[in-house]
C-alpha cells in the first residue's frame, strides 16, 4: 500500500498532446475512479502510472520513489486488463501464480498465496480450468486474483468490468468494493461508466481532453460541478441544461430568463453581468410537477419504470428530462408545469464555469 | 434445401474426381512397381503375379537405409535450427520493433520473391568459397538462409495476433523479454510453429534441387535429391525406378498422416493470415 502522486504530468504522442498536465494525489488505501468519455486519456493515464506508456513531461511518485524511469515490473504496481489478459495455455492456479513464480517466491508460499486468493475470491473450484474453461466473471476473477497474490502498493483497474453483462456487473462492482474494503489497499480504477465512478470511488477524477475536470468526492461531483462538462457526466440521467441570459441585477438577486421563463436567484454580486449568456442546470429528480412552476410544457415521452416515471417534456426552444416518484398518470401531448427549489439548481457562465450556487 | 442437393451432388462428384486425378499416378506407379524386373509395363493394369520384391531390391539397390540417414541427418540439421531462428525473429519483428524499423521485415518479404531457380548459381560459387561443396552443410546452410523469408513471415503473423494485452500483464507480473518470450509467447505460438517445423519438413526432404546441384555423392543428399541418381543408374528398370521412387515416398506420406490435422491446420492458418 501505498501513496501516489503526479505532477505535471504529460502525454504527447508525438505532436498531439494527450495527457496535458495532470496534478494528482492520491492517498494510502484510497480507491480512485477516473471517469470520462471515450478518448478522454483516462486508459492512458492508467498505462503511464503503470509504466506502460512513457510519459513526456512531469513526474509520477509511488510512496516515495520516482518512478518515470523505472520498468513496470519495478514499480509494485498490478494491473487488470479490460480483456482479463490470462495466459490462455496456463490454468486458474499458474495464472495466478505466474507473478510469484518469475519472483522466485518458494513453491510452498507460492501455493499458500494463490490457495488463499483463490479463497478470498471464491474461486477454489476453478484453480485446474484453463481460461477458456471460465466464464467472464469467473475470468475477470482470475485477474483480480493475479493482482492480489503480489500484493502490489498500487492495484490499477483498466474498464474491469465492461466485458461483463449488466447483472454480473452490478455483482462484481460489490465484490470489489469488499475486497478494497479487506484489502485496503490504494486501488485506481478506469471506467467510463459514471455509476461504477459514483459507487466505488472514495474519490472520483473527471477527465476530459486529457484534462482534470473535477477531483473530490462522488456526492460532491453530484452536488457541486465545477463546470458544465462534471455537470452533464456526473448523475444518471444527465442533467438538464437550460441555456438563458441575465436579464437584471437588482442588489444580490439575479433576473434570468430561460426558455421563456423568468427566475429571480440571489447570487453573490458581481458574479454575473447584465447581458451574460448563463446556462441553467437542473437535475431530472429536482423537478416537481407544480401548477405554478415557472416551466411550462408538453409531455413528449414517458417512461413508466415501475418505482419511477421518467417524462421527456418540451419547451419553448429545449427539452427537459423529468424523473417523478411512483407510476404517474401523464398523457403523451398534455401540458404540463414543472418547478424546482432554488437550491436545486446550477448555474454556469458562458466560460461553462460554475457560478456560485445560489443559498 | 432442395436446391442444394444437386449442388451437393456436383462438388462431390468434383472432389471424386480430384481425388481420382491425384491417386491415379500413384497406383499406376505402384502397379508398375510390382510388375516383373525387366518389363515395360504400361501402369493401367494390375499385374497378375505382384512383384513385392521389388521393394526390397530397390530399398537395397538405392542404400535407402543410408539415404533415410542421410536425409533425417539434413532436416536435422536445417528445421530446428531455421524454426528456432524465425521464431525468435518473427517475435522481434512482431513486438520489439518500431515503426522505424519496418522496413527490416520487407527484406524478409523480398526474400519470398526470390525463386530458388534464381539463388541457385550464386550459391553455388559461395558454397564452393566456403569449402562446403559435396557436405551435408552444402544443403543445410542454405536451406536455414533460403527459409527465413517464408518462416519469418509466418511467425511474425503469428505474433501480431497475440494480444498485446499478454504482453504488458507478463511485464507487470515481473517477466523479462526474455522470459516473456520463453514462457508466454512460445507455449502461445506452439501450434504455428509446429505448422511451420512440418512445412519445413517436408519442403527439406522433398529438396531437390539444391542437392543434386551442391552435392555430388548421392549418399551425402536427400532422399529426393537421392533419386535423381537412382533415376540415371536404374532408368531403363521401370518396375524398379517405380518402387524406388514409392519409397522414397513413404516416409512424407507417413508423415503426413500422422500430423494430418496440424498439416491442414497449418494450411488454413496461412490461408487466414494470408
Amino acid at each position: 500500500m501505498a501513496e501516489l502522486t503526479l505532477r505535471s504530468v504529460y502525454k504527447n504522442y508525438g505532436e498531439v498532446p494527450v495527457i496535458k498536465g495532470v496534478d494528482l494525489d492520491i492517498g494510502h488505501g484510497e480507491f480512485v475512479v477516473f471517469v470520462g468519455p471515450s478518448g478522454c486519456g483516462k486508459s492512458t493515464l492508467l498505462r503511464m502510472i503503470a509504466g506502460l506508456e512513457d510519459i513526456s513531461g512531469g513526474e509520477i511518485r509511488i510512496g516515495d520513489r520516482i518512478v518515470n524511469d523505472v520498468e513496470p515490473r519495478d514499480r509494485g504496481v498490478a494491473m487488470v486488463f479490460q480483456s482479463y489478459a490470462l495466459y490462455p495455455h496456463m490454468t486458474v492456479y499458474d495464472n495466478v501464480g505466474f507473478g510469484l513464480k518469475l519472483a522466485n517466491t518458494p513453491k510452498d508460499v507460492r501455493d499458500r498465496k494463490i490457495r488463499e486468493a483463490a479463497r478470498v475470491l471464491q474461486m477454489e473450484h476453478l484453480l485446474d480450468r484453463r481460461p477458456a474453461q471460465l466464464s467472464g466473471g469467473q475470468r475477470q476473477r482470475v485477474a483480480i486474483g493475479r493482482a492480489i497474490v503480489r500484493q502490489p502498493d498500487v492495484f490499477l483497474f483498466d474498464e474491469p468490468l465492461s466485458n461483463l453483462d449488466a447483472a454480473l456487473r452490478g455483482d462484481m462492482r460489490i465484490e470489489l468494493a469488499r475486497l478494497h474494503h479487506d484489502l485496503g489497499a490504494t486501488m485506481i480504477y478506469v471506467t467510463h461508466d459514471q455509476v461504477e465512478a459514483m459507487t466505488l470511488g472514495d474519490k472520483i477524477v473527471v477527465l476530459d481532453g486529457g484534462i482534470v475536470q473535477q477531483v473530490g468526492s462522488p456526492l460532491e461531483l453530484y452536488n457541486n460541478p465545477t463546470n458544465l462538462f462534471v455537470a452533464g457526466f456526473i448523475g444518471s440521467p444527465r442533467m438538464n441544461m437550460l441555456p438563458g441570459h441575465v436579464d437584471d441585477l437588482i442588489d444580490d438577486q439575479v433576473r434570468i430568463s430561460v426558455d421563456g421563463a423568468s427566475l429571480t436567484l440571489p447570487l453573490p454580486f458581481g458574479s454575473v453581468s447584465k447581458g451574460d449568456s448563463i446556462t441553467l442546470g437542473i437535475r431530472p429528480h429536482a423537478l416537481v410537477v407544480s401548477p405554478d412552476g415557472p416551466l411550462s410544457g408538453t409531455v413528449q415521452l414517458i417512461e413508466q419504470l415501475g418505482n419511477e416515471t421518467v417524462v421527456r417534456v418540451r419547451l419553448k426552444a429545449s427539452e427537459l428530462t423529468v424523473v417523478l416518484p411512483g407510476q404517474g398518470n401523464f398523457v403523451v401531448g398534455s401540458p404540463v408545469s414543472l418547478g424546482f427549489a432554488l437550491a436545486d439548481i446550477h448555474l454556469f457562465n458562458a466560460d461553462k464555469k460554475r457560478v456560485r450556487r445560489p443559498s | 434445401m432442395r436446391t442444394a442437393a444437386p449442388n451437393t451432388l456436383v462438388a462431390r462428384g468434383l472432389i471424386i474426381l480430384l481425388m481420382i486425378v491425384t491417386l491415379l499416378p500413384f497406383l499406376s506407379m505402384l502397379s508398375a512397381a510390382l510388375a516383373p524386373q525387366g518389363t515395360y509395363p504400361n501402369g493401367l493394369q494390375w499385374p497378375a503375379d505382384p512383384q513385392w520384391g521389388n521393394f526390397v531390391k530397390a530399398f537395397e539397390v538405392a542404400k535407402m537405409d543410408q539415404l533415410l540417414l542421410s536425409s533425417a541427418l539434413i532436416v536435422l540439421g536445417v528445421v530446428p535450427v531455421a524454426v528456432l531462428i524465425a521464431t525468435m525473429a518473427g517475435y522481434g519483428l512482431a513486438k520489439l520493433t518500431t515503426n522505424k524499423y519496418k522496413w527490416l521485415y520487407l527484406v524478409f518479404v523480398f526474400g519470398l520473391t526470390l525463386p530458388f531457380e534464381a539463388v541457385i548459381t550464386p550459391l553455388y560459387y559461395e558454397v564452393r568459397a566456403l569449402g562446403l561443396l559435396n557436405t551435408r552443410f552444402a544443403i543445410i546452410l542454405p536451406l536455414i538462409g533460403l527459409y527465413m523469408p517464408f518462416g519469418v513471415y509466418w511467425m511474425r503473423a503469428h505474433f501480431l495476433n497475440v494480444p498485446h494485452d499478454l504482453t504488458e500483464a507478463a511485464q507487470l507480473d515481473g517477466a523479462t523479454r526474455w522470459k516473456e518470450f520463453v514462457l508466454v509467447q512460445v507455449p502461445l505460438a506452439r501450434p504455428a510453429i509446429m505448422s511451420l517445423t512440418i512445412l519445413l519438413f517436408l519442403w527439406t526432404w522433398n529438396q531437390f534441387l539444391l542437392p543434386v546441384v551442391l552435392v555430388q555423392d548421392p549418399m551425402q543428399r536427400t532422399m529426393a535429391g537421392a533419386l535423381g541418381a537412382f533415376q540415371g543408374q536404374w532408368g531403363t528398370d521401370i518396375p524398379l525406378l517405380c518402387a524406388g521412387s514409392l519409397l522414397i515416398l513413404t516416409p512424407t506420406v507417413v508423415l503426413f498422416l500422422i500430423f494430418q490435422r496440424q498439416f491442414v491446420a497449418a494450411l488454413m492458418q496461412g490461408a487466414v493470415k494470408g
